[in-house]
C-alpha cells in the first residue's frame, strides 16, 4: 500500500474509533435512574451480568437482581476517572469484539447485548479459554468487576452463608481524636463517657445474628 | 486540634483554611507501620516531630464490609493498581496508620539467613538478627504481638494444622499485632473489633500524647535540599477520596524521614531532582512476594468467614524459596477464586462456604522490576515487572506443596486457579502436574502487597540508597524508612523487619540530634 494511502486510512481508522469512543463513553446522556452509564452500557452489564450469573441455583438472584449496574454505576464514582475509563473500555470491548470473534449461529456478529443467552455464553467461553492470554486478562478483569458487583447484594451472601456477622464495637480513647472524614473535630462522635472495655477476645459465635445491612427483608 | 491530656495536635482535612509552615526537628513522611514508629520513639525521645499522612483518619463508621467498595475508598488508584511487563495487582493503602489498617497483622522475625544473606550480598555491617532482635522486642512487647489462639483459628486455619501435621510438615499459629481478636476475619476491611493493633490507634496516639504534630490530607510533593542537605518539604492540601489539591505547605525540619512506602518514596525522590541517587539504585530492584493461592473444597462446611484473617502458617519451605499460609478476604475477592462462568461457576461460589484457600508468597529475588515517577505533578508510580522463570518454577512448587496439605488435610478437590490445568482437581496425582510441568508467567494468577528494595541500603554508596542505619549516602540528614529500604526481600511478611528497622534508625537520629 502506498505510503499516502496507509497514512489516509490511519487517521480515517483513529477518527473512527475516537467517534465511538466518544459516542459511547461519553457522548449518550446517562441511561434513566442511573448517574454515569449510558443505556447502551447498562444494556451491556445487564446482558454479559446474567450470562455470568444467570437466574436459578444457588445463589438464586440472577446478575440483573443482584443490581449488577447499579452497582457498577455507583463505583465509577468511587474510582479515580482514568480507571473508571478504562473499565468502561473494557465493557465497550468485550460489547463490540464478536466482530471479531463472532458467537456461534445466525446473528453472531450482533453486538453482544443483542446475542441470545447461549451466543453470549459461548462468547464468554471464547474470552475464557482463549489461547491468547491478552484474551483471557479482559475475561479475568470483566468476571472480576462483575463479581465484585454480584457479591455485593446482599442476597447474594445470605444465600452463600457469608454474611458478616454483628458485634458490638469498642469505643477505644483513638476513637475520640478522629472526626468523621471531611468533618471538623467538632463532630467527633464520641466522648470519655463513651468509651468501653477493649474486646474481650471470645469467639464470635457462628449462629450470632446478622450485620443490619444484611439481613433479609422483613416480609410485608 | 488539641486533645486534653495529648501534648501533640492532629490536623484533618476541614481544618485547613490557608497556606501553612510549619517547623520541627523531625519530618516523617507516611504514617504506616515504619513512620509511625519513628514519629512515636523521636516524640517520646524529646523532639519535636512532625508527622504528615496523605489519607484521612478512618473511624470504624467509615469502615466498609464490602471489598470493593472499601477498596476504593481506603487504597491509591481505587485498588486498581498493577504492575506492567507481567500484570499483577499491588495495593497501597493511603490512610492514617497506611497499610496497618488493611493487612492481616501477621508479624514475624524472619530467620538469621535471610540477614546473613543480606549481610553478604550487600557489605552490610550491624544487620544481623542479633544486631536487630533488641528492636524487634522493643516493637513486639509495644504491640503485644503473639501467636494466633487456637479458639479463634476456625476451621480455615486449623484445617491447614492438620494438614502439616499429616505430612510431617512444620507450621505454627501466626504471630500477630492483635488484643482480644474474636474472629470476625475481618483484617481487611478495617478492625470493627478493634483488636488489630494498627498504628492510628497506637503508635499515632502515642506520638500525640508526647507532643508530635500529626498532619493528615497532606500530600508531600516535594523535598528541598540545599548544598547536600535537606531543608524540609513542601506540597499540598488532598480532599480525602478525590485528592482535590487545594492549600500549600512547607515544613521546615532539620531531619526527615521517608516512609511514604516502596512504591511512593523512589517517586518522591525522582520528583526532588533525583535527590539521593548518585548510586542510580533509587526505583530499581523493585522486588515484590508475588502470592499464589490453591482453594481446596471440603466434605464438611469450613465456615471460612469465621476465624483469624490468616492464623496458620509453615516456614518449612523457607530456605527453598516460600512461604505457606491460610488466607482470608472479603468475599468480593474470595469468589475471584473461584473458575468457569455461568451455572457453573454458580455452583462452585455455593461451596464456599465448604472451601478454604491458603496461599503462598515466594521469594522472588530473582524477579526484579522498576518504580518510575509519572508525568506531569502525578506522584502515582509506574511500576514495571518481570516474573524470572526460575521464581515461577518456585511458585508451581509450592502450590504444589498447598495441594499437598489440602488432600492430607482431607478435601475433596483443589481449585488450583492455573490457565492450562481442569479448573477442578480430584487428586494428588492429578496435581503432581503443578510441581513438574514448565509455567509461563501469564499461566499463573499473582498478586502481591509485599513490596521491596526501591532505595536498598547497601554498605558501598556507590551500589545503595541508604546505609544500615537507614541514612542516605548522599544526603546526610535524609533517611528512609520504608521496606524499600531492604536489600533483598526477606522471604516471610515484612512489616515487623520494617518497624525494627525503623525503629534501629529512631535511635540513630535521636543520638546524632
Amino acid at each position: 500500500m502506498p505510503a499516502g494511502t496507509a497514512l489516509l486510512a490511519t487517521v480515517v481508522a483513529l477518527a473512527l474509533g475516537g467517534w465511538a469512543l466518544w459516542r459511547f463513553v461519553g457522548g449518550y446522556p446517562a441511561a434513566r435512574g442511573f448517574e454515569r452509564l449510558a443505556p447502551r452500557e447498562v444494556a451491556f452489564l445487564r446482558a454479559v451480568g446474567d450470562a455470568m450469573y444467570p437466574a436459578g441455583g444457588v445463589p438464586r438472584a440472577s446478575g440483573t437482581d443482584a443490581r449488577i449496574a447499579e452497582y457498577v454505576d455507583e463505583y465509577l464514582g468511587l474510582v479515580p476517572a482514568q480507571m473508571g475509563v478504562l473499565m468502561r473500555l473494557l465493557f465497550f470491548l468485550v460489547e463490540q469484539a464478536t466482530i471479531l470473534f463472532p458467537a456461534p449461529g445466525r446473528g453472531g456478529r450482533r453486538r453482544f447485548s443483542a446475542l441470545t443467552p447461549e451466543q453470549g455464553a459461548a462468547v464468554l467461553d471464547g474470552w475464557r479459554s482463549s489461547c491468547l492470554p491478552a484474551r483471557r486478562l479482559v475475561f479475568t478483569s470483566l468476571r472480576a468487576v462483575l463479581t465484585n458487583c454480584y457479591v455485593a447484594d446482599p442476597s447474594v451472601l445470605r444465600d452463600l452463608r457469608l454474611a458478616p456477622f454483628d458485634f458490638e464495637t469498642p469505643v477505644l480513647e483513638a476513637d475520640l481524636l478522629y472526626p468523621p472524614i471531611g468533618r471538623p473535630p467538632a463532630e467527633i462522635v464520641h466522648g470519655q463517657a463513651d468509651l468501653t472495655p477493649p474486646s474481650d477476645g471470645s469467639p464470635l459465635p457462628l449462629d450470632g445474628p446478622l450485620h443490619p445491612a444484611y439481613r433479609a427483608p422483613e416480609a410485608p | 486540634m488539641i486533645h486534653a491530656g495529648y501534648e501533640g495536635e492532629i490536623r484533618v482535612f476541614a481544618e485547613y483554611e490557608r497556606d501553612f509552615t510549619e517547623g520541627c526537628d523531625v519530618a516523617v513522611v507516611g504514617s504506616g507501620p515504619c513512620g509511625a514508629v519513628v514519629a512515636r520513639e523521636l516524640a517520646h525521645a524529646g523532639l519535636s516531630v512532625v508527622l504528615l499522612e496523605e489519607g484521612p483518619p478512618f473511624t470504624p463508621a467509615e469502615f466498609e464490609l464490602d471489598g470493593a467498595r472499601w477498596m476504593a475508598k481506603v487504597f491509591r488508584e481505587g485498588g486498581l493498581r498493577a504492575t506492567r511487563g507481567y500484570v499483577m495487582p499491588t495495593l497501597q493503602a493511603r490512610a492514617l496508620g497506611g497499610g496497618s489498617l488493611v493487612n492481616s497483622a501477621i508479624c514475624v522475625r524472619p530467620p538469621e539467613f535471610v540477614f546473613e544473606q543480606w549481610a553478604a550480598g550487600y557489605e552490610l555491617e550491624g544487620t544481623s538478627r542479633k544486631d536487630l532482635d533488641p528492636h524487634f522486642d522493643a516493637v513486639t512487647d509495644y504491640l503485644g504481638i503473639a501467636p494466633t489462639p487456637d479458639d479463634v483459628q476456625g476451621p480455615r486455619n486449623l484445617l491447614f494444622r492438620d494438614g502439616c501435621n499429616e505430612l510431617g510438615i512444620g507450621s505454627e499459629p501466626i504471630a500477630r499485632n492483635v488484643r482480644g481478636c474474636r474472629g470476625s476475619g475481618e483484617c481487611f476491611t478495617g478492625c470493627r473489633n478493634r483488636a488489630k493493633q494498627s498504628m492510628d490507634i497506637t503508635y499515632v496516639p502515642d506520638a500525640l500524647r508526647r507532643g508530635a504534630k500529626v498532619l493528615t490530607s497532606v500530600q508531600v510533593q516535594e523535598i528541598e535540599s540545599d548544598g547536600g542537605r535537606v531543608t524540609g518539604l513542601r506540597g499540598q492540601v488532598v480532599a480525602p477520596f478525590d485528592g482535590a489539591r487545594s492549600h500549600r505547605f512547607r515544613v521546615n525540619a532539620k531531619v526527615v524521614v521517608l516512609s511514604a512506602g516502596c512504591m511512593a518514596t523512589p517517586v518522591l525522590l525522582q520528583k526532588s531532582g533525583n535527590l539521593a541517587n548518585r548510586s542510580g539504585q533509587v526505583g530499581e530492584n523493585l522486588q515484590f512476594h508475588p502470592g499464589g493461592m490453591v482453594t481446596g473444597v471440603y466434605p464438611e462446611p469450613v465456615n471460612p468467614q469465621f476465624g483469624a484473617t490468616q492464623g496458620f502458617q509453615s516456614l518449612h519451605f523457607l530456605e527453598q524459596g516460600f512461604k505457606l499460609e491460610t488466607f482470608w478476604a472479603p468475599v468480593t475477592a474470595q469468589a475471584l477464586r473461584f473458575p468457569g462462568f455461568g451455572h457453573d461457576l454458580k455452583r462452585r461460589l455455593a461451596e464456599m462456604p465448604r472451601a478454604a484457600t491458603w496461599d503462598a508468597i515466594a521469594s522472588c529475588h530473582r524477579s526484579l522490576g522498576t518504580v518510575r515517577a509519572g508525568k506531569g505533578d502525578s506522584l502515582e508510580p509506574k511500576l514495571h515487572w518481570r516474573f524470572d522463570p526460575e521464581d515461577i518454577r518456585v511458585m508451581g512448587r509450592a502450590l504444589w506443596e498447598l495441594a499437598r496439605i489440602h488432600f492430607a488435610a482431607g478435601a475433596e478437590k483443589i481449585l488450583p486457579g492455573v490457565h492450562g490445568l481442569p479448573e477442578e482437581l480430584h487428586s494428588l496425582e492429578e496435581a503432581r502436574v503443578l510441581e513438574t510441568r514448565e509455567w509461563k508467567p501469564t499461566d499463573i494468577t499473582s498478586g502481591s502487597t509485599h513490596v521491596f528494595c526501591t532505595t536498598r541500603m547497601h554498605g558501598d554508596p556507590t551500589k545503595g540508597v541508604v546505609d544500615p542505619l537507614g541514612r542516605c549516602h548522599d544526603v546526610e540528614n535524609l533517611y528512609i524508612a520504608d521496606t524499600g529500604i531492604f536489600p533483598r526481600c526477606t522471604s516471610v511478611n515484612p512489616m515487623l523487619t520494617g518497624m525494627a528497622l525503623a525503629h534501629r534508625t529512631a535511635d540513630t537520629i535521636r543520638d546524632r540530634l
